[in-house]
């Protein structure tokens, strides 16, 4: 009987090692209550920014409170709608992949994010379409594009999906 | 699953369905390799025996939980076991292995000293009791899983 090379033997026994897998979506569900009901609504129903206003030191909020974070009272029903221009007052170029916390999906990579001073005055953070850095600059102005498909829209503030370059 | 929130009727109250992934990979590591390994190509199911304690644990583990002996005794032990706990659930969940209701036991197999985790299948919630005879079932197509045990059916 032939000899078995040492060689061959220990690569006839060399272990496998099993590696183990996991990634199943873990679905849930929140109630978004009466008045980020209503920030929803509008943002679907009507592509408007809404936000409600404090009766007593009339500031805007938003995400829309129940009870005013400055004065502690209650804000009532008074909604203002948002002007959906505005003017980049700081970006950050994002090169990093992010994740979405509500579906774990990517971002799309590279999209700047950036405060927008509306123009009532109301800062608001979002995505520009600008993906060239070049282009950036604080100062540009900026204009709100939704989701066209009606079916795809409910998602509150990514309902807006970035803000669009405008000359003005 | 609908990525979009509902509306609830009659009110400004939105139901937001999210989710999340949480992608996890592991590695089994030498002795749980070779356990799995052995699910899927011979449908054995192995434990390690401490030389110590003279107790086999299923499913195979490297160390003993009490004495810390290495352990390099591999054993077979049977296909067939008893039934020491279950439990039946009807609460369905994304990560479960199968459609509720499902019934998860813990098996005692003969030859071994440890309980056994797994799913009883074929069998009546209403039938089961602490103490049955169960064995263990293949699935065809094994993939070096534990769920390579279809689930424990039964005896006779």
């Amino acid at each position: 009987m032939a000899r078995e090379s040492p060689k061959k033997k220990a690569k006839e026994s060399k272990p496998e090692y099993i590696q183990v897998a996991f990634n199943t979506p873990r679905p849930y569900n929140w109630s978004t209550g009466k008045y980020l009901g209503k920030f929803y609504a509008e943002a679907k129903e009507n592509r408007k920014i809404v936000g409600n206003r404090c009766p007593k030191c009339k500031e805007i909020w938003l995400q829309p409170t129940v009870v005013c974070p400055k004065c502690k009272v209650d804000m009532g029903w008074d909604w203002v709608q948002l002007p959906q221009t505005g003017t980049v007052t700081q970006y950050t170029y994002l090169v990093y992949p992010l994740w979405d916390p509500h579906y774990g999906e990517k971002w799309a990579n590279p999209y700047p994010s950036a405060m927008i001073l509306l123009d009532n005055g109301f800062y608001y953070r979002a995505f520009l379409e600008e993906t060239d850095k070049d282009k950036l600059r604080v100062g540009m102005r900026v204009q709100a594009v939704w989701k066209e498909d009606y079916e795809e829209r409910g998602q509150g503030p990514a309902d807006i999906l970035y803000f669009r370059t405008i000359e003005d | 699953m609908s990525k979009v929130t509902e509306k609830l009727e009659g009110m400004n109250v939105w139901i937001y369905h999210g989710q999340i992934y949480i992608p996890n990979i592991y590695s089994a590591g030498a002795v749980g390799s070779r356990f799995l390994v052995g699910l899927r190509d011979k449908k054995r199911i192995m434990g390690t025996r401490c030389p110590t304690c003279n107790r086999v644990y299923v499913p195979a583990r490297s160390v003993c939980k009490d004495c810390f002996s290495q352990l390099d005794e591999w054993i077979e032990v049977s296909h067939q076991g008893t039934v020491l706990s279950y439990s039946v659930c009807h609460q369905p969940n994304p990560v479960q292995p199968v459609e509720t209701p499902l019934v998860y036991g813990i098996i005692q197999l003969d030859g071994a000293d440890t309980g056994f985790v797994h799913m009883l299948g074929e069998v009546d919630p209403e039938q089961l009791r602490v103490g049955m005879r169960v064995q263990a079932v293949f699935k065809e197509e094994r993939v070096a899983s534990i769920l390579d045990i279809k689930y424990f059916k039964p005896l006779g």
